[in-house]
Parts: structure tokens; C-alpha cells; sequence
């Protein structure tokens, strides 16, 4: 994983310094609690604080200032510890001034102005640390969440594209079919078939566009692209098809049952000579719901499995990562077998 | 006595379809058609059809509108016809008789019609009644060289097969030389129910019925076979199944 490091965002929002400077003013105010009492001394003290406070705005734009215009760490620092220093030597010019005004000095002592900076400048680099610690958090947390984000909707994106993969050349071949009932006059047919086509369009067209859905609707849509199969092969398909008790409401990846079937139709059962059958199993075992398509048909020479159930397993690697398995393969008794086990779960409905 | 028939769709080709399939069955004649919801109104107020067949989605008076705005004393038998419903609960609203999706296949447009045969005597006073198909107890089935009886009883579905059916009784199939549709009108309503252009199904076979989002459902029969049912026949189920005696 390649994340640039983040430089700090500028829009962190302004409560952030609001809430750096409240560590600060906390620890001002309470080494400044035992000097109540002592006359001049507590003056003092809430002179330095409010000149302290007044600064933290400020500073804290011209952090944000220099964070937005990128500047190198070390700089900011450098130029951060000059301005705290001079804004220190400003809060001790007031200092000075205020000893004037209660008569407890006469003039300026330009050369005492470096003494007794500690309090004013410590508290100043204390909030721009605390500030630019807190900014960087936030903004890596943003990173972060940003990151999920598109790393969710690439996720998404990709798993439309291997939907639609499903689509198109069905709804040719079925067209295609209707072409030829109606060149051969078979017009109740060919009424039958576009309703049939129909009736699948109108079933994809009523998904909402999310990945998964019940079984029920899944075995809806499984049914209404077999109807279509039955037209086109008659008698030549056998079909056999049983779902388990109080599996309907169980979730089930979008149209993962129709590749399935129209592989073991199309390149199972409609190039044999003689009808063959096509058994699609539902059943629950333990926390799995277990899906088996099994049908008739001549092993090829070469073997390649289809687009379909490349298709399929990359969905269901996208959904379920490690918790799914797929089998798939010509088994002993001369069938083609695919076995997808997923755990059960029910789908959460509108 | 016929049945007359208007027809109100602004596709010229979606009438023809109508048409052409209409002059095709015996008892109904076609009165008028028209390609726009007012021209519809007048022409139903001067016709004074028994039938109409009515185009939902129409520009200016939609086919609802249309019915509407007739009197009900006025106001014909109708069969809706829509591409993409969102409208059947208003259509049994106005009393429509039934509501097709387009494209129309023949196997529901035939028994749209039937309908409309059987409720066509109850609309005017002194007509007499249509004498319903007498009810069979047992289909007899080609099976190669002999014939096989199966009791009506036995029968668990039937689906439809182009020109045939396939009876399923007790873990076996029947090819049965008939179509669906008139198999349905020689059953036991309270017993069998059609639920779908290629389905029909014994009532007490049903296990589960789950609803989906586009309003069909998908039936999950006792031996473990789902098919589904259409949102067209919807109604008529369940209120079928509500009034299943257990018993029985």
C-alpha cells in the first residue's frame, strides 16, 4: 500500500487551535493560582495570560498558513520559534509597561527585556505543538477514511462491470431465437418467447442496484431465464430443480445462479444429440447454504471453464473473500459439476 | 350475443396486435378503436362498447384518466395494458378486469378474455349465464402405446410446454396434448390455481411464498420445487389461499 505521506490538510477545522490552546490556558491558569493573594504578582500573571491568549490566534493562522503553502518541517519550526520569541519580548514590553503604570518602576529596562521570557514563550511553542499535533492527526485520519473510500467505490465499480458481463449476449441469443420462430411462423411461439424475454428484462430492471439480494429473488430471475431456455430446447431439457425449507430470505449474490445455468445449457446440454438433464440443488448445511448445478454433457478435449464461472468466482472472491468456496469439474459419473458453498446470512430488506 | 370490443392505444401496431389476436376467438366483435384518451371518451359515450382494452400510458388522457372519467354505469369491462406497471392497484381500484404487461403473450390475452366471457353475462339483466366447463377428475395421458389415468387429485403442477403441458403427479411427468389454458377452466378453482403464463399449481402444495420487490413472488412447493408467480395473478391467490380449507 502506497499512501503519499500527508502533508497536514489545511482545512482542518478552526475548533482544532480552539481546542490545543485549552491544555495551554489550563496550565497558565493553574501555575499562575498561587500568585492570587500576592498583590502586584496576580496582575501580572493575567496580564502574561491575556497577552498569551490574544496571541494564540494569530499563531495559529500562521500555522495554518504555512502549512498551506507547504512549507518543510524544520523551517516551520525555525520560523515559529522566532515568532514565539518575538511575541514573547512584546508580552514583556507590556510587562514593563504595567510595572510604570502601578509607579513600581519609573522607565523601560531595555536590557532586563530578555530575562523572564520562560513562561510567555514556553506556552507559546507548548500550543503550536499540541496545535500541529493535533492537525496532523486529524488529517491522517482523513487520509484514511478517503483512502476506504475509494478502495470501497473501485471495489463497487468492479463488481458492476463483472454484472454486466452476464448480460448482453443472453438477450441476443434470445432475440435471435425469436427472429427464427417468427421466419418459421411460429408466431404463438414467438409471442411466448418475447414474453418470456420480457419478463426477465423486467426482473433485472427491478434490481436496485445492490450486490446481493434473497434467494427468492435470485431463483425468480433463475426461473424466468430458464423459461426462456425451456422455449428454445423443449424437450431436450430436463430440468430439475429443488430449494431446501426456509432458504428464501437467505442473501445470495446478484444473478450468480444464471451464468451458471446458461453455461451448463449452453455448453453442456444443447450440443448433445439427446435430451439431457440439468439439476440445480439448494440446501442448507450447517452455516453454509450450499448451491449445486450439476448436467449432462459431452467432456470436451480441451478443457477451459467459461467466461460465466471465471465471472462468478471473481464476484464471489469480491463479496466473501476467504468464506466461500467453489468447486467446479467433470465428476465420476460422466456429469459436470459446481458446487458454491456461502454462508448463510439473511438479506436485510427494504 | 358478442362481445363488443374497443381498443384505445396510441401505437397503431399495439392495437393491430390486439386486433389481430381478437378476430382469432369466437363471441367477441370490435366495435372501435382509438389512438388518443378524448377521442376514447366519445367514442366509448357513442358506442357504448362491453369491452375495452386500454393503453395505460398515453400522452394527454392516460387510460386510468379515461376510465375515470366515465360514469360507472357507463363504464365498460376493461383490460388494462401496460409496459411498465406501477398501476395495478388503482386498475382493480376502478374495477379494471385484468391488466396485462406488453409485449401480450396469447396464453394470458386468451385468458383475459375469458374473463371477460364469464363476467359478461352479470353485466346486463336477462342474459343468461355462461355454463361454466364441467370439472375433471382425471386426465388421460398418450404414454407410447397406452393410455395412463391420472387422477386430478394426484396432480401436484402443471407447466406449460408450447401446445403441451406437463402434468407433475407424485414425482412423475405426464406430457399431456393440451394447452394450459384450457386445462385451467376444467379444474377446481378452490383446489388449482393458475400462477403464472406457464404455471398452474395445487393449492395445499404450496409451502412458502415470499413476495419480491417487483411484486411477483416465488412459491416454494412441498417437495422442494420453486416456480413463480406472477404479479398478475397475485391477487387472485391469495385470496385462494386465505380460503383453503385444510381440511380439504
Amino acid at each position: 500500500m502506497s499512501v503519499s505521506t500527508p502533508g497536514v490538510q489545511v482545512e482542518t477545522p478552526l475548533f482544532v487551535p480552539v481546542l490545543a490552546a485549552l491544555p495551554v490556558c489550563a496550565c497558565m491558569a493553574i501555575l499562575g493560582l498561587p500568585a492570587f493573594g500576592h498583590g502586584h504578582a496576580a496582575a501580572f500573571r493575567t496580564l502574561y495570560f491575556l497577552a498569551c491568549l490574544a496571541w494564540l490566534m494569530p499563531l495559529a493562522l500562521l500555522q495554518r498558513t504555512m502549512w498551506r503553502r507547504d512549507w518543510p518541517w524544520a523551517r516551520m519550526a525555525l520560523a515559529l520559534l522566532v515568532a514565539t520569541y518575538a511575541m514573547s519580548l512584546l508580552n514583556a514590553v507590556l510587562g514593563q509597561r504595567l510595572a510604570i503604570s502601578l509607579g513600581l518602576e519609573t522607565g523601560y529596562h531595555w536590557e532586563e527585556l530578555v530575562q523572564g521570557l520562560d513562561g510567555c514563550w514556553l506556552a507559546l511553542i507548548a500550543f503550536c505543538a499540541v496545535h500541529a499535533v493535533a492537525a496532523y492527526y486529524l488529517s491522517l485520519q482523513q487520509a484514511r477514511l478517503h483512502l476506504a473510500q475509494a478502495r470501497a467505490a473501485a471495489r463497487d465499480a468492479e463488481l458492476r462491470a463483472l454484472r454486466l458481463q452476464v448480460n448482453p449476449h443472453f438477450l441476443f441469443n434470445s432475440l435471435n431465437a425469436v427472429a427464427a420462430l417468427v421466419s418459421a411462423q411460429s408466431n404463438r411461439e414467438a409471442n411466448r418467447m418475447l414474453g418470456c424475454v420480457s419478463d426477465f428484462l423486467r426482473a433485472t430492471l427491478a434490481h436496485d442496484g445492490r450486490h446481493e439480494h434473497s434467494l427468492a429473488e435470485e431463483l425468480a430471475l433463475l426461473d424466468a431465464y430458464l423459461e426462456i431456455e425451456k422455449a428454445r430446447l423443449g424437450e431436450r431439457l430436463r430440468l430439475n430443480m429443488k430449494a431446501g425449507p426456509g432458504l428464501l430470505d437467505q442473501a445470495v449474490p446478484y444473478l450468480m445462479l444464471q451464468p451458471l445455468v446458461e453455461n451448463a445449457i449452453r455448453h453442456g446440454i444443447a450440443p448433445l444429440a439427446t435430451p439431457g438433464r440439468l439439476d440445480i440443488q439448494l440446501a442448507r448445511e450447517g452455516a453454509q447454504l450450499v448451491v449445486e448445478v450439476h448436467n449432462d454433457g459431452q467432456r470436451p478435449a480441451h478443457t477451459g471453464s467459461g467466461i460465466g464461472l471465471a465471472n462468478v468466482r471473481e464476484r464471489l472472491r469480491h463479496l466473501y473473500g476467504d468464506a466461500h468456496q467453489v468447486e467446479a469439474g467433470w465428476r465420476p459419473d460422466g456429469r459436470f459439476g459446481v458446487r458454491i458453498a456461502l454462508p448463510l446470512r439473511a438479506v436485510e430488506d427494504a | 350475443m358478442n362481445i363488443r370490443v374497443v381498443i384505445v392505444d396510441d401505437e397503431p401496431l399495439a392495437r393491430l396486435a390486439v386486433k389481430v389476436r381478437l378476430a382469432q376467438q369466437s363471441g367477441f366483435e370490435l366495435a372501435g378503436e382509438f389512438g388518443d384518451g378524448d377521442s376514447a371518451h366519445e367514442g366509448i359515450v357513442a358506442l357504448r362498447p362491453d369491452l375495452v382494452f386500454v393503453d395505460v400510458e398515453m400522452p394527454g388522457k392516460s387510460g386510468l384518466e379515461l376510465l375515470a372519467a366515465l360514469p360507472p354505469a357507463q363504464r365498460p369491462m376493461a383490460i388494462l395494458l401496460t409496459a411498465y406497471d406501477n398501476f395495478a392497484l388503482q386498475a382493480f381500484g376502478l374495477a379494471a378486469l385484468d391488466y396485462l404487461l406488453k409485449p401480450v403473450d396469447d396464453e394470458r390475452l386468451d385468458e383475459a378474455l375469458d374473463r371477460a366471457r364469464q363476467a359478461f353475462p352479470y353485466r346486463g339483466a336477462g342474459r343468461a349465464a355462461a355454463t361454466p366447463a364441467p370439472l375433471i377428475r382425471t386426465f388421460s395421458v398418450r404414454a407410447g402405446a397406452r393410455t395412463v389415468l391420472v387422477p386430478v387429485a394426484e396432480v401436484e403442477r402443471i407447466e406449460a410446454d408450447g401446445d403441451y403441458a406437463t402434468l407433475h403427479a407424485r414425482g412423475k411427468t405426464w406430457l399431456l396434448r393440451e394447452r394450459l389454458h384450457n386445462i385451467a377452466l376444467q379444474l377446481d378453482p378452490r383446489q388449482f390455481h393458475r400462477v403464472h403464463r406457464s404455471a398452474i399449481v395445487r393449492l395445499d402444495m404450496i409451502a412458502e411464498l415470499r413476495a419480491l420487490t417487483n411484486r411477483d413472488a416465488l412459491l416454494r412447493l412441498r417437495d422442494g420445487s420453486v416456480l413463480r408467480a406472477s404479479r398478475t395473478y397475485m391477487p387472485a391467490l391469495t385470496q385462494a389461499l386465505q380460503h383453503l380449507d385444510p381440511s380439504a
